[in-house]
């Protein structure tokens, strides 16, 4: 099983496959411009716009999520919480220090990195449900240290960044971002480096003893999300101009995360970018009617997911399984 | 001094609280495997419910535990009937994700019906008890009062009865508790019941000490897994320790690190956690082995 994975991945991409994903790309890219003619004709302007983006930074974080949850099988619940280190990281040093914004978005995914190197040290020797919710607990910890460190971080007032309502840099910020990633973690997969990581989430004493380092690699990944996390996280604040507590570490945010992951496919790469195309699509047109049930509706569609269709979208079309929630029915460990 | 004999009556209150709160917690983990995420939202829907009787029918709060008890246990019964069942042996990560996504229905389902306003219960046991410098309110006594009644009687249900007999069996052994006769899937949904119904009574007594909102859930979720795993699973007289010694890592910050102690506590809490689980991940007492290969 595990071998036949990995080897479906070393294939280089099916033609028809590579043409799709560049004709999606090609497709996105123009995208805005569509915004100028169409601006006043009612069938996409400024605010579709910006919802694409939200959705585009959605599949950053969804990859990134998935990235550490679905190929090294170490599901991260607080993983949200590298996305307020970005995001504090450029309101702290826009408003504070007078910074322009680019250096910033560097310095956030700097910031999120040494903290995932920190933070992995100590929760990454701890396995399964441990694992997860020492992450959940870190999450929480965080938002309360930001909201005490009020000279640092504002507090629970907040901060409020300099406005600046540029819908297509922010746009394409996002679309960048997003194709660099998935296509850096599709690459990162195909090498021994991708196989090390599904070989853990298999088994990891049987990694352990052909010699390899788990520690390490789980860190190493680890690392790669929580930077391109806070990247997504630093980009979010300047876009949103107001940053607190309570809106950077929202709980929904992994949340969503998973969802998109869980949704698309989990362990796949094509998994989370279906998926949050999807949670937008269906929160644009399925629920825009009843907002406030959003949140009920999405935790619905989770567990509705979960155990009815554990190989998300992409199994249902026959895509390359990732994780089987079903092949893992059967529970190992604790009898 | 009198600073630090209030620092420790308020201590042996908030223990009380978190005792009997990681029950339920701890009950549903231990015997089923099962780690619920929804646990915090299931307090506040006690909390919630012990509220509707105290505004709306003027009940005293602490007599409303005799609908809060019946009807958790109900929803507990039903809910493991419907969906819990469905992810007992199931690998972790669907029963995190499952519960997970119950956590988030429940505390959006609290906030739609009841706004994100923070409501107090009011009751008659107000006032304060003065015993020299330290003060102590009443109504607190009853809370810690009540919660050891109650942990108590769950000790006795689990140890006396022919029920408990059954639930440490299916926790000890599944298949040989199959083979003497226990009804595995009742006992599950009894469990399950009985845990959340301890659960809500927890969310009365909450209720009674701080405002209930809806999204305040979190918070209590971490700190019963915190101290159910520093106690070890199933192990009552740990989780009991656990539960005090959360209560002071709290107070004491509370108490001596000025202006920010409170908000600081939830931090102490994951760092200890995390401290003890890398150090001794069979928790500090032993009781059943955690769940080590995913």
């Amino acid at each position: 099983m595990t071998l036949r994975l990995i080897t479906d991945d070393l294939r280089p991409m099916r033609a028809g496959r590579r043409r799709a994903t560049l004709v999606l790309i090609a497709v996105l890219a123009i995208l805005p411009l569509a915004t100028l003619i169409g601006e006043g004709n009612g069938w996409i302007n400024n605010s579709t716009l910006f919802s694409m983006t939200q959705m585009l930074m959605l599949v950053t974080l969804a990859s990134n999520w998935n990235f550490i949850s679905g190929f090294t099988g170490y599901v991260d619940f607080g993983h949200a919480a590298f996305f307020g280190l970005g995001a504090y990281s450029t309101g702290i040093l826009m408003v504070k220090a007078g910074w322009p914004f680019f250096p910033t978005l560097a310095i956030g995914a700097v910031t999120a990195a040494l903290a995932a190197v920190m933070i992995g040290r100590a929760t990454m020797h701890l396995k399964g449900p441990y694992f997860s919710i020492a992450m959940l607990g870190t999450f929480a910890a965080l938002r309360e240290i930001v909201r005490v460190a009020r000279p640092l971080t504002g507090g629970g007032p907040g901060l409020s960044l300099p406005p600046y309502l540029n819908r297509p840099l922010f746009y394409y910020l996002a679309l960048t971002q997003a194709v660099l990633v998935v296509g850096l973690y599709r690459w990162l997969r195909g090498t021994e480096f991708g196989a090390m990581m599904v070989s853990i989430r298999e088994n990891e004493r049987g990694a352990e003893m052909r010699g390899i380092n788990t520690l390490g690699v789980k860190l190493m990944a680890f690392t790669v999300a929580a930077a391109s996390t806070g990247l997504v996280g630093g980009m979010w604040a300047y876009q949103n101009t107001f940053i607190d507590p309570d809106i950077v570490f929202l709980d929904s945010r992994t949340i969503e995360m998973a969802l998109a992951s869980v949704v698309g496919g989990l362990g796949t790469i094509v998994g989370p970018v279906v998926g949050s195309g999807l949670l937008y699509w269906m929160r644009d047109i399925v629920w825009a009617s009843f907002l406030q049930w959003h949140l009920v509706i999405e935790g619905t569609i989770l567990i509705a997911v979960v155990l009815a269709m554990p190989n998300g979208v992409m199994g249902l079309v026959g895509g390359r399984p990732g994780i089987d929630l079903i092949r893992l029915w059967v529970r190992r460990g604790r009898q | 001094m009198s600073e630090f004999l209030q620092a420790l009556v308020n201590l042996v209150m908030l223990g009380g609280f978190y005792a009997l709160m990681v029950m339920g917690f701890s009950l549903i983990w231990g015997v089923m495997g099962v780690i619920n995420l929804a646990h915090g939202e299931f307090v506040l829907m006690g909390a919630y419910l012990t509220w509707v009787m105290n505004r709306h029918l003027g009940w005293e709060p602490l007599v409303a535990l005799v609908v809060v008890l019946p009807a958790m246990f109900l929803f507990g019964y039903l809910l493991q009937r419907v969906l819990i069942n469905r992810i007992i042996d199931r690998h972790h990560l669907v029963s995190l994700l499952v519960t997970y996504g119950l956590a988030i229905i429940v505390a959006n389902s609290l906030k739609l019906v009841f706004t994100g306003t923070p409501r107090s219960l009011t009751t008659a046991l107000g006032g304060f008890w003065r015993v020299g410098d330290v003060t102590i309110p009443v109504v607190k006594t009853y809370d810690l009062a009540i919660a050891l009644v109650m942990m108590g009687a769950l000790s006795l249900l689990l140890r006396r009865t022919r029920l408990g007999k059954s639930v440490r069996a299916a926790a000890q052994n599944r298949q040989a508790a199959r083979m003497v006769g226990v009804n595995i899937a009742s006992v599950f949904a009894v469990t399950f019941g009985l845990g959340v119904a301890f659960t809500g009574a927890a969310g009365t007594l909450f209720g009674l000490t701080q405002p209930i909102a809806p999204f305040v859930g979190l918070p209590l979720t971490l700190r019963a897994f915190a101290i159910t795993t520093m106690a070890g699973l199933g192990n009552i007289r740990g989780a009991l320790f656990g539960s005090f010694a959360l209560a002071a890592v709290e107070v004491f910050i509370g108490t001596y690190v000025p202006r920010v102690g409170t908000n600081l506590g939830l931090v102490a809490t994951f760092v200890v956690l995390v401290v003890i689980l890398v150090l001794r991940p069979q928790g500090l007492f032993g009781g059943l082995t955690p769940v080590e290969e995913t």
